[in-house]
């Protein structure tokens, strides 16, 4: 083979290829090759975004543990304390929905409880293109089918999500997981640095097959027509494996027989092996031999790049080898010693006593690549001075729209109630759950609008912090901490860059000024297919506290003869969805103060937790009109005397809040709000006198839309 | 106060809720482990709890039915041990034989997770939540017959979600109940609802 | 015209069900080797001539029954 079909097989250029000779001091050997190709990708490295995400916000004074573990470690008080993250597995879905959704859902939940936190929640972020481009509706169905397939097994319930459409996602799909877990007052916190020169290195779970070889590098690399010969190396998740993995892991920790321990995900035992020897600053002496196998056919480098699911990668002090063992045979696993922790800084690799290769793993590790890609600083394109809005009758045909109606044909697919924690569900504005040992709150939102990052990618990345935020807020939740999902399209596109760079910033601000650190996170690059991006997507993953689950305002009207308040902090005004989705240009006006929303968020907060309002809602896509008739949907509805004025475009940002008569003046004098109208019984929603609607007729568009078109396959 | 013994199996998954809803009902739960046989006069009753035991792999409920502790439980059922079995636990006592008839998959194919509204044998309604792919209750002509007969329908469906036979949600046969709903999800206000702390009653 | 179509996991690709089954039978006490499963389709064709029927059946195998990425399938003429 020639260097450049090497180079090529192994995803590697010309400049990482002499980076790796001067490493080394010679040309690289052997399976060293695959190493460097699995360790150096985009998708292990992060050398395309490395040097922005140090820039990030992650210090606090609730923050245990951040980046470099496998998720990030909140400390909640009282003892308790909680780990996230939320990662994609876009590219795996878009190939095989269903169990690339899958083997999704199992690899979040492994970064969670390889810390040796018990999972307690998931969600997830779901991008789709047109129903009707080709497969689209496959996709839809088998992603769905592949987290709820996996989720329910596993046993954790699926509590909130979300989910957008949009024809810029028609070749790339996006499907970020999202999951949480929880340490209890004598629960100890695992990491992943190898410790104890010595030790044991064991492997646990499912035998090693063909799964996913080479998964690492196809994920950092953008799809082309003619790309059906990717296949055939689909991970195949277990969710019973990964509940017996689950239930076995946080059992020999609790029994103290585990001293550090990764999970084995993107680039299988070669990630796991190089970081934890990496991070610890020791060596490792692995036997390759040794590892279990599914098929006896796989060389060594097969079994050095395999994804097989279900795996665990753990350090153990040889003393307790055979107790830790006993526990995984219970459990029905296997648990194999694989090799020994050293003090020389090298991981060695032997296969039937020859050793195969013998590398310093900062070399793959700390040392990758870091590249710094062009981008220009960022330039309000459409910003204008003023928007025209064309009149328009309000039809609120937007109910039925894909993006507007209901999202149960998705969630009721979920077990959304195992585990008997959940609060609010998926049909709620934001998850909750209830702490297990203090019967606190826990409030988890996801965020990211693409549509307002397609109006602008600045305002767009705070949104995605400010928004969910908000949301959290105006249910009487403390936001704390932020997990994200970076999707973008190609990175050597200086437009993806710039998009990429102005996005972190507004979402770095607002992290900053919401005091929420960024704790954990995920990128995912070249998200394009024949030269066209996604929609730049910075998705989120919040979570809030509470400390009781009594008096969380509803999301719909609860009582007729309220009064409902309109409550503002308007910086920016975009042209919005509907304009979108009649072909119309995106504009905004204003500039969007971070602080002074920040501010406006902790006050609507103090508010809520005072005087207990009976519903609130933030006013989000389709603007005020369309907010009022979601919050009618029950047997209680608005009734405003409101211009057509207010219902045009989208404002940064509007809450809606329903209270009593008599508890309006506070809300009017505290917050500067006004009240626009009132709660009627009467099956009507009214939002002035020539503009009513049927609430039956209401309920009927919401509930079709998606559900109709995905019902009918 | 009792002593119930609670079933686990390699994938069960609702064992820790059913654990919490025992002990706050004010009983003294008890794990019995799949692949232990146990003795019938350590428990005064059993809750077999749902979740996806060895994946659901085969058939629901299949292989956990032929574990040694359901082989113990054979032997306290006819001693008549008074058992529930929830969901999954239905499964497991339908292919164990402990009770008629079999759960299959969903009419519409696809996981259903839900509030339903159940009728009792009083007639009296509750709501539970459902959260299943295989709840679908089949027996044929003579079973259904022999269980109208003998008033062993507990509970059925007001709005069928799943196709069940004869809208079949629950059936008693003498101490051995089961029902596909989950009680241990409707025990606080917070969860959505307490219907649930009720059924279990017989333990 | 009935014919079989047998639908199984393929070799290199991971067998959940069957693995499961067989560590459950090894638990019996049975001594199993290997255990895969998978699925039996039968279908009635109209059609008089067997081999354009079992063509067919092929095609439907192919882009409906069986999802190629992970599976393979083998046709099979029923009395």
């Amino acid at each position: 083979m020639s260097l450049k079909e090497k180079l090529d097989l192994y995803r590697l250029n010309q400049d990482e290829y002499k980076m790796i000779c001067e490493k080394l001091g010679r040309e690289p050997q052997g399976i060293e090759w695959a190493l460097f190709s699995s360790l150096w990708s985009e998708h292990c490295s992060y050398k395309s975004s490395k040097r922005h995400l140090k820039k990030l916000f992650r210090e606090g004074p609730r923050v245990l543990e951040s980046f470099g573990e496998n998720a990030g470690v909140i400390d909640l008080g009282q003892g308790e304390r909680i780990a996230f993250k939320m990662e994609s597995h876009n590219h795996p879905s878009f190939i095989e929905p269903y169990q690339g959704a899958a083997t999704g859902v199992g690899g979040i939940l492994r970064d969670i409880f390889t810390m040796g936190a018990r999972p307690l929640a998931l969600a997830n972020y779901l991008c789709f293109g047109d129903l009707d481009a080709p497969r689209m509706t496959t996709l839809v169905d088998g992603v769905v089918r592949g987290i709820g397939g996996y989720g329910n097994c596993v046993g954790v319930p699926t509590i909130t999500g979300q989910t957008e459409f949009h024809s810029s996602y028609n070749g790339n799909i996006l499907v970020n997981a999202f999951a949480l877990g929880y340490f209890g007052k004598n629960d100890g916190v695992f990491l992943s640095k190898a410790k104890g020169i010595g030790f044991d290195v064991v492997y646990v779970g499912a035998k090693t097959g063909r799964d996913g070889i080479h998964g690492a590098s196809m994920a950092s690399e953008s799809f082309e027509d003619g790309d059906e010969s990717k296949r055939p190396t689909v991970q195949i998740g277990d969710p019973f494996l990964e509940k017996l993995l689950i239930e076995s892991c946080i059992e020999v920790m609790n029994l103290g027989l585990v001293d550090s321990i990764q999970d084995m995900g993107a680039a299988g035992l070669t990630s796991s092996s190089f970081e934890m020897a990496s991070k610890g600053q020791v060596g490792l002496d692995l036997e390759l031999d040794k590892v279990p196998l599914r098929d006896s056919t796989l060389t060594p480098e097969d079994i050095l790049l395999s994804e097989s699911q279900e795996r665990m990668l753990l350090i153990c002090e040889p003393q307790k080898v055979d107790s830790l063992k006993e526990v995984f045979l219970k459990w029905g696993l296997d648990a194999t010693v694989i090799g020994k922790v050293k003090e020389e800084r090298k991981v060695s690799l032997f296969w039937n006593g020859d050793r195969l290769a013998e590398i310093d793993p900062d070399i793959l590790v700390e040392e990758a690549p870091e590249y710094d890609r062009n981008y220009d600083p960022w330039d309000s394109l459409n910003k204008k001075e003023k928007i025209q809005f064309d009149s328009e009758k309000i039809n609120l045909e937007e109910l039925k729209s894909y993006q507007g109606s209901t999202r149960s044909w998705i969630y009721d697919q979920y077990d959304q109630r195992v585990g008997a924690n959940t609060a609010r569900d998926c049909s709620g504005s934001i998850g909750v759950i209830q702490l297990p040992e203090s019967g606190r709150a826990l409030g988890i939102v996801l965020g990211c609008r693409p549509h307002v990052m397609r109006h602008d990618a600045w305002i767009g990345g705070a949104d995605a912090i400010l928004y969910p935020s908000i949301e959290l807020s105006i249910k009487g939740f403390e936001p704390l901490a932020v997990t994200d999902c970076l999707n973008f399209g190609n990175p050597e596109q200086k437009s993806v860059m710039s998009e990429f760079v102005a996005s972190l910033e507004g979402l770095n601000l607002s992290c900053q000024k919401m005091k929420t650190p960024i704790i954990s996170g995920n990128v995912s690059f070249y998200n394009e297919s024949n030269g066209d991006n996604i929609t730049s997507t910075p998705s989120t993953g919040l979570v809030g506290l509470r400390d009781s689950l009594s008096y969380i305002p509803a999301d719909r009207f609860q009582e007729e003869g309220s009064q409902i308040i309109l409550i503002e902090c308007p910086q920016v005004l975009l042209s919005g969805m509907r304009a979108e989705n009649k072909g119309r240009d995106l504009e905004f006006t204003g500039e969007l103060n971070v602080q002074e929303v920040s501010r406006w968020c902790e006050k609507l907060k103090e508010m809520v937790l005072k005087e207990s309002p009976l519903s609130t809602r933030i006013v989000g896509k389709f603007g005020l009109s369309y907010a009022l008739s979601r919050m009618s949907m029950d047997s209680v509805s608005a009734n405003c005397n409101l211009n057509e004025g207010e219902f045009s475009g989208e404002k940064l940002y509007q809450v809606l809040v329903e209270v009593k008569k008599s508890k309006s003046e506070v809300w009017i004098n505290k917050m500067d709000a006004r009240v626009i109208g009132e709660t009627q019984a009467t099956g009507v929603l009214v939002l002035n006198k020539e503009t009513q609607f049927q609430v039956s007729e209401l309920r009927k568009l919401y509930k079709g839309g998606l559900s109709d078109v995905m019902g009918a396959q | 106060m009792s002593r119930v013994g609670v079933l686990r199996f390699p994938g069960t998954n609702c064992d820790l809720d059913v654990f919490r809803a025992i002990e706050d009902l004010g009983h003294e739960a008890c794990w019995i482990w799949y692949a232990n046989p146990f003795e019938e006069r350590e428990y005064d009753s059993y809750v077999i709890p749902g979740g996806f035991s060895f994946g659901d792999y085969l058939r629901a409920g299949a292989m956990a039915a032929q574990s040694p502790a359901m082989d113990s439980l054979k032997k306290a059922v006819k001693k008549g041990a008074p058992v529930i079995g929830i969901c999954n636990g239905f499964q497991i006592l339908c292919e164990a034989g402990l009770l008629p008839g079999a759960l299959v998959r969903n009419e519409k194919l696809r996981f259903i997770d839900r509030w339903v509204e159940l009728v009792d044998q009083n007639k009296e309604i509750y709501s539970l939540p459902i959260a299943h792919g295989e709840g679908r209750f089949y027996i044929e002509e003579d079973g259904l017959k022999e269980l109208r007969d003998k008033d062993q329908i507990w509970l059925t469906y007001k709005d069928n979600p799943n196709g069940s036979i004869s809208d079949i949600a629950g059936i008693k046969v003498n101490s051995v109940s089961a029902l596909m709903p989950h009680p241990e999800r409707a025990m606080k206000d917070w969860m959505g609802g307490t219907d649930g702390r009720r059924f279990f009653e017989c333990l | 015209m009935k014919v079989g179509v047998k639908i199984m996991p393929r070799n290199e690709v991971l067998d959940t069900q069957g693995r499961t089954v067989g560590a459950a039978l090894k638990r019996q006490g049975y001594e199993v080797e290997d255990c895969k499963v998978g699925k039996f389709v039968i279908l009635d064709l109209k059609g008089e001539d067997s081999s354009k029927v079992m063509e067919q059946a092929s095609e439907i195998a192919k882009s409906i029954l069986c999802n190629p990425l992970i599976e393979s399938f083998e046709t099979v003429e029923l009395s």
